[in-house]
């Protein structure tokens, strides 16, 4: 039974100079009962089509044309007031960003019971009681119903909305990218626990999400938008796993997978199409490697591919068996081939020894007058590394873990409370003592966010220009060094660049400007902290390629800080993974990808998804979150979620080297794959100090 | 020659900037044609607060309207002799109201861009400094907030002579609490983004970051309030005059209206009340206009889609 | 102690030290700046020496200056305010009354315009680029710009002058001699008199409202919750007050900001309209070189201030769910 049907859907926005084309002619259908997955990337109008569904469009976008039928009725000819009674009730929505998604002024309960109470006409104590137990459904403490979205994490407030859609039991379930801001695995959580709810309701899903990997796990159907168009759809199992569509098989290869490192991923070269116009070529034929005179006439049609449930809108999809082919070698998107190139790591630059960064707890004036010692924050606590020339080192961790602060001490932009850091073979107060200069000049960093890390006001030229002036280094040859810094970053021709400003640029460029700007000093050592978080998959790719290839040839020392274990499996040479303000365990990168030692690591990696839907991966859902890292716990940090642990891990806690040796080592006394069948299942809730942990952190 | 002509270029080139900066900048005055109208408005008073003393047919002070027989107009409707009527002295409205623009323009001029200047500074040095500096420059706004200005305003004139710098310099020494307040809290946002962290990061010295960095961002926040205090500046002035304590050596449109107010004539006298009246109105409003639409162009808050 | 109490005892302590600065500049600009008033008031006049003696005494003028400013506190802080030199009545007596009449006049209309002009500027905000947002944007812009005595000077001229529908001046008729502040305030000769200057206060106040109430609903009609919201399936009304209800902050810190400088906003507005408050008092106590009533009421007047400022933090804080109260409530 066809539960939505969405045919020839087409989404302007009016702005001041043309129209946005945002989705052009999109038809899909989903039937009851199915989970289907909307891909693409940023501006390919995903969320558009999800919006244009919810009648929730900005003010500025009108369906052009195209009809969505849910049920049998046409959603687009419906009055303001029936529209309302579908809403909720037939179809509900999770939204993309549950940040700020929920009423920051009203408590979570309320705003479910307010969903009720809007479509049904029930009292206040049933409503109240659907709200309990719909708390306890999605794993959240019934009796906080009455708390407010700032009292909850993110991943459990990701938790209310979709309790909020889960409240009248809706024939349709609209989730927004409900994973996108979270940890991988709260991530893995959230979509463990869709799936589970939603096989017992019975109800679809339409799942939006520039995931693929996600896309793979959850869904029947999918379609794979691009440029507001759909270019390939069809059944998971047919579309993921033989691509007809070159967008498809470059979208699948820039996803670096972790069990794949020896395989660089390749990028699609080049930038989402502008949409001021209707296209009239096929949207994808400036970056396709495939395209003919042909391509440059129409955008195809999609053919529907005999005998199975896939279709495709490319004009060579007959010969996309070959295409396929091509499309693993990075020759044919025009990527030098620069093959592993394992250059020779140089001395070592930096070097931590059981460095500390704590903050102190603002105190009351009365317990100062008492002279009792604050309470400290242990964002990096004692955490020892080294870093030679030509080697990157990844620094891996959930949120709060302290990889930033981490970052930021080495960088010294935060002073050390404890611990020693050697660069380039003297101590961080040889620097703080007059010699900061010199330390600016050799180490730089790069932040997280590309639309942030730029001043607004300031051309390329002055942004790249600045730390010239300030260092006084090449300032007679300013505009080569400029220009050769820029060359360097790939952006070419970098006259075209100097005088933009920010705002004209695109993600993937500003975070190249950014590179440009610490690179420009001719630095030593980089530290880069999660410099492509905010980036689409393909530029993420040639982000990570551009860092990985001036390690191996402009002999710096790199530390990578990432959440994201594919990319630093993909980018790194050696690996530290971070939980609470200490290393848990560290060594070669393709070591621990494939064997991990320490739990923790072990469910990180079991949490990232998986592309190929064919893949079964088993699931190590951990307990609870990170506890507060002002009141640790004694012994291992680690123990009051780790489902290994044991007594001795309560008692007292494991150093770095408890197990392995100087290339792989992790703080762990029961390290997965020593096979210790007395170790598993003995599960650390029966200890005291366990029960009342979890007790606070019921949820994620 | 040839590099007198690239440098001449390159000013050229450096003008052209400066000036698409400003174009953009008053872009926004195109789109909203109140703001434009109170570009007029306020284009009107600049030239007559510059001219304004030398198109009165008269003296506004020491000429008394006579007719032809040497007796004195007073307060007589506008005719021929006196577009604008005349006051209970005789004296002509319209050199008055002419006369009076120019200490409303170096008042509302000076007394706007000393409040911006002054705001601005201690804005954004207590934002970007915080800790003890911001603490003590912030309990100084809040003194000034709780010193009541008109008050505090009419005993310092009261004992020294008025003069029109005084008044300036007394206006903009209350009002500077207004944009320092705004500013500094936008510093503090400012100062929170990755780009300050990163001109930390590559060396950039305090100096540096704050007036590179910090300041150009802040910078329409601060033209915002510069034009709110012109407005203000105004209003100030006008009200201290009304009372009294202008400058006893000038004729201001605030002095115009104490006299009639003092003399009882408002009930006939409408053509001695209406131009420093309306005149007053239209510029405060015409300032306040043009704030409001530049404000909707810089507050990315409400700058949603439309 | 919880963040919230330390919070709360910072800001009294800054308050407290707020009070005694504020008090001590009055002192200086008082007392000793050249020529100063009480000098002024001591030189000025016929008087003969013996008087002189008599008056210094009489303010304590003839002690040394820290004594004075010791007495000049203690007084000031314990709300003996002294003698009005021209009324020859204690201070008090004068104040008091004066602070009722403006306190019946301002606070109603301050609370009307709050309630009234927040709740138009939420629905010009939700009807964005609407005819009614602009055309209330720019006459609330009109009112608020435009310096309050020339508003009151057009609604003389027009109301009580030319249609004659409210007396121009006063708070009462000159024949009316009412005893006591119920006698004088219910009565419909008060209301006539009432009508013209609070109309006025209204006004004057409306823009600040209007704007603060329609940018915070701008602002938070493009917000993803109420994005969710919508999805839920809530009418356009509920939808508005949502918004609104999330907009109250600023405005409610707004109005405690307001409440407090109520006694010196509207000073002309007394002036204007003869309306016996402490702001007319003021003036006339300044032109005529009273200096312990001038004293008395710039005091009375800071402290509103001091005590609405401190209002305002309190109730951010306390009522912002999402401010932790130790850093919370601007500085």
């Amino acid at each position: 039974m066809t539960l939505l049907e969405v045919d020839n859907l087409k989404v302007t926005y009016q702005t001041d100079d043309d129209p946005v084309h945002a989705v052009n002619d999109v038809s899909f259908t989903i039937d009851e009962g199915v989970n289907y997955g909307l891909a693409g990337e940023s501006g390919s109008g995903k969320s558009t089509v999800a919006e244009a569904l919810l009648g929730l469009l900005p003010g500025n976008g009108t369906v052009e044309r195209g009809t969505i039928e849910f049920d049998g009725k046409d959603l687009t000819s419906l009055s303001a007031a029936e529209r309302r009674d579908v809403l909720w009730e037939d179809i509900a929505y999770i939204p993309q960003s549950a940040m700020d998604s929920l009423d920051p002024v009203m408590s979570t309960g309320d705003q479910i019971a307010q969903a009720i109470h809007t479509h049904r006409n029930v009292t206040d104590t049933k409503a109240c009681e659907r709200v309990r137990e719909l708390f306890e459904i999605v794993g959240l403490d019934p009796n906080r119903v009455d708390d407010y979205p700032h009292e909850f994490s993110g991943g459990m407030r990701q938790r209310v909305t979709i309790a909020m859609a889960l409240a009248l039991e809706p024939d349709l379930i609209i989730a927004d990218e409900p994973t996108t801001g979270l940890d991988v695995i709260v991530q893995d959580k959230i979509i463990d626990k869709i799936l589970e709810i939603q096989e017992r309701m019975d109800s679809s899903l339409l799942l939006i999400t520039h995931e693929i990997g996600v896309i793979a796990e959850t869904c029947d159907e999918l379609s794979i938008l691009y440029g507001g168009k759909v270019m390939e759809q069809g059944s998971v199992d047919n579309v993921l796993v033989n691509p007809t569509n070159p967008y498809t098989m470059g979208l699948k290869n820039s996803f670096p997978e972790i069990d794949e490192e020896d395989e660089d991923p390749v990028a699609i070269p080049g930038s989402p199409p502008n949409l001021n116009g209707e296209p009239t070529s096929c949207v994808f034929q400036d970056r396709c490697p495939f395209a003919t005179d042909e391509c440059g006439e129409s955008h195809p049609d999609p053919v529907e591919l005999p005998n199975r449930n896939h279709r495709s809108a490319c004009h060579r999809v007959k010969e996309s068996a070959q295409m396929r082919q091509a499309a693993d070698d990075p020759e044919t998107w025009d990527i030098p081939d620069d093959g592993d190139s394992e250059s020779d790591r140089g001395e070592v630059i930096l070097e931590t020894d059981a460095l500390e960064k704590h903050y102190e707890q603002s105190q009351s004036l009365l317990s100062k007058v008492r002279g009792e010692d604050p309470d400290h924050v242990k964002a990096v606590d004692g955490i020892s590394l080294s870093v030679r020339r030509s080697e990157v080192l990844g620094v891996a961790g959930e949120s709060g873990c302290g990889k930033s602060t981490l970052g930021e001490t080495m960088a010294l932009l935060e002073e050390p409370t404890g611990g020693e850091l050697v660069f380039d073979g003297e101590p961080y107060e040889y620097y703080q003592d007059g010699n900061q200069r010199e330390f600016r000049r050799k180490m730089q960093i790069i932040f997280q966010d590309p639309f942030d890390s730029l001043n607004p006001r300031q051309t390329v030229r002055k942004l790249v220009g600045e730390p010239l002036t300030i260092h006084d280094y090449r300032t007679d040859e300013k505009e080569q060094a400029i220009v050769e810094t820029l060359e360097k970053v790939g952006l070419t021709p970098a006259e075209e660049y100097l005088d933009q400003y920010p705002h004209e640029l695109s993600g993937g460029q500003r975070q190249r400007v950014a590179v440009a700007k610490a690179l420009v000093l001719d630095p030593d050592f980089l530290i880069c902290d999660e410099p492509a978080s905010m980036l689409d998959v393909s530029l993420k790719v040639n982000l990570l390629n551009l860092l990985r290839g001036l390690a191996d040839t402009e002999d710096i020392g790199i530390v990578y800080i990432s959440h994201d274990l594919a990319s630093l499996v993909q980018v790194s040479d050696r690996l530290a993974v971070m939980y609470l303000g200490r290393v848990i365990e560290e060594g070669d990168v393709n070591h621990i990808a494939t064997q991990p030692s320490h739990p923790y690591t072990a469910s990180l990696l079991s949490a990232a998804p998986e592309k190929d839907p064919t893949a079964d991966r088993t699931r190590v859902l951990l307990e609870g979150e990170p506890p507060d890292p002002v009141d640790l716990p004694s012994g291992c940090a680690f123990a009051p979620r780790c489902p290994k642990a044991q007594e001795s891990c309560w008692e007292s806690e494991p150093a770095i080297d408890e197990t392995g040796d100087e290339r792989h080592q992790a703080a762990c006394y029961f390290p997965e794959g020593d096979d210790d069948p007395t170790t598993v299942d003995t599960s650390a809730t029966d200890s005291d100090g366990a029960s009342s942990i979890n007790a606070d952190s019921i949820g994620d | 020659m040839s590099t007198g002509t690239e440098r001449e270029a390159e000013v050229y080139k450096r003008v052209d900037a400066v000036w698409t900066t400003v174009c953009d900048q008053f872009a926004f005055l195109r789109q909203d044609r109140l703001a434009f109208g109170g570009m007029l408005v306020v284009a009107a008073f600049v030239f007559l607060g510059l001219f304004g003393p030398f198109l009165a047919p008269h003296d506004p002070i020491e000429h008394t309207v006579r007719g032809g027989d040497g007796s004195v107009f007073r307060l007589t409707a506008p005719s021929a002799e006196a577009f604008f009527g005349t006051t209970s002295y005789g004296k002509d409205v319209l050199s008055q109201f002419l006369a009076g623009a120019r200490p409303t323009l170096i008042v509302g001029l000076f007394g706007g861009l000393g409040t911006g200047a002054l705001g601005f500074t201690v804005g954004v040095v207590s934002g970007y400094y915080g800790g003890w500096v911001d603490e003590l420059l912030m309990r100084l706004t809040d003194l000034t907030f709780s010193l009541p200005f008109m008050p505090m305003a009419l005993l310092l004139l009261t004992f020294m002579t008025p003069n029109i710098w005084l008044i300036t310099a007394i206006i903009a020494a209350f009002l500077w609490k207004m944009p320092a307040r705004v500013v500094r809290s936008e510093v503090l946002s400012v100062r929170e983004r990755t780009f300050v962290k990163s001109a930390r990061a590559s060396g950039a010295s305090d100096l540096r970051t704050m007036l590179y960095h910090v300041a150009p961002n802040v910078l329409p926040i601060g033209f915002l309030y510069t034009a709110y205090g012109v407005a203000w500046a105004i209003a100030a002035q006008a009200s201290l005059a009304f009372l009294g304590f202008g400058d006893p050596t000038m004729t201001s449109w605030g002095r115009m209206l104490r006299q009639v107010f003092a003399s009882g004539n408002m009930r006939v006298a409408w053509w001695w009340v209406l131009p420093p009246a309306v005149g007053i109105a239209a510029i405060t409003t015409s300032v306040f206009l043009i704030g409001r639409a530049y404000e909707e162009v810089i507050n990315p808050e409400i700058q949603t889609d439309q | 102690m919880t963040k919230f109490q330390r919070f709360l005892l910072k800001r009294l302590a800054i308050s407290v030290l707020l009070t005694l600065v504020a008090v001590s500049v009055i002192f200086v600009v008082l007392r000793l700046l050249p020529g100063s008033p009480f000098e002024a008031l001591v030189t000025s006049g016929n008087l003969n020496q013996e008087q002189i003696t008599e008056i210094r005494a009489m303010y304590g003028l003839d002690e040394p200056m820290w004594r004075q400013y010791v007495n000049y506190l203690t007084s000031l802080l314990t709300f003996q305010f002294g003698y009005s030199i021209l009324r020859s009545q204690p201070v008090w007596a004068v104040l008091e009354p004066r602070l009722i009449n403006s306190l019946i006049l301002l606070v109603p209309a301050l609370v009307t315009t709050a309630i009234l002009s927040s709740l138009l500027g939420m629905y010009a905000g939700w009807n964005r680029g609407s005819r009614l947002e602009k055309f209330s944007i720019v006459s609330t812009t009109l009112l608020r710009s435009t310096p309050v005595f020339i508003t009151a000077i057009f609604f003389i001229i027009v109301f009580a002058y030319n249609l004659e529908l409210a007396p121009a001046l006063g708070m009462r008729s000159i024949r009316a001699t009412p005893d006591g502040y119920i006698e004088t305030f219910a009565s419909l000769d008060f209301l006539h008199h009432y009508l013209l200057p609070f109309a006025v206060a209204v006004l004057y106040y409306s823009g600040d409202f209007l704007l603060l109430a329609r940018n915070g609903v701008v602002e938070k009609r493009g917000s993803e919750f109420l994005k969710l919201h919508r999805a839920k399936g809530l009418t356009e009304m509920e939808q508005l007050a949502r918004a609104g209800r999330n907009s109250m902050l600023p405005i409610l810190t707004y109005f405690t900001l307001r409440l407090g400088m109520i006694f010196q906003g509207l000073i002309l507005l007394e002036v204007v309209f003869s309306w016996p408050g402490i702001g007319r008092e003021l003036v006339l106590a300044i032109q005529q070189q009273d200096y312990p009533l001038v004293q008395a009421a710039v005091f009375i007047m800071a402290l509103a201030v001091i005590l609405a400022n401190l209002a305002a933090d309190v109730l951010y804080a306390y009522f912002d769910p999402t401010v932790s109260a130790s850093g919370g409530g601007s500085a």
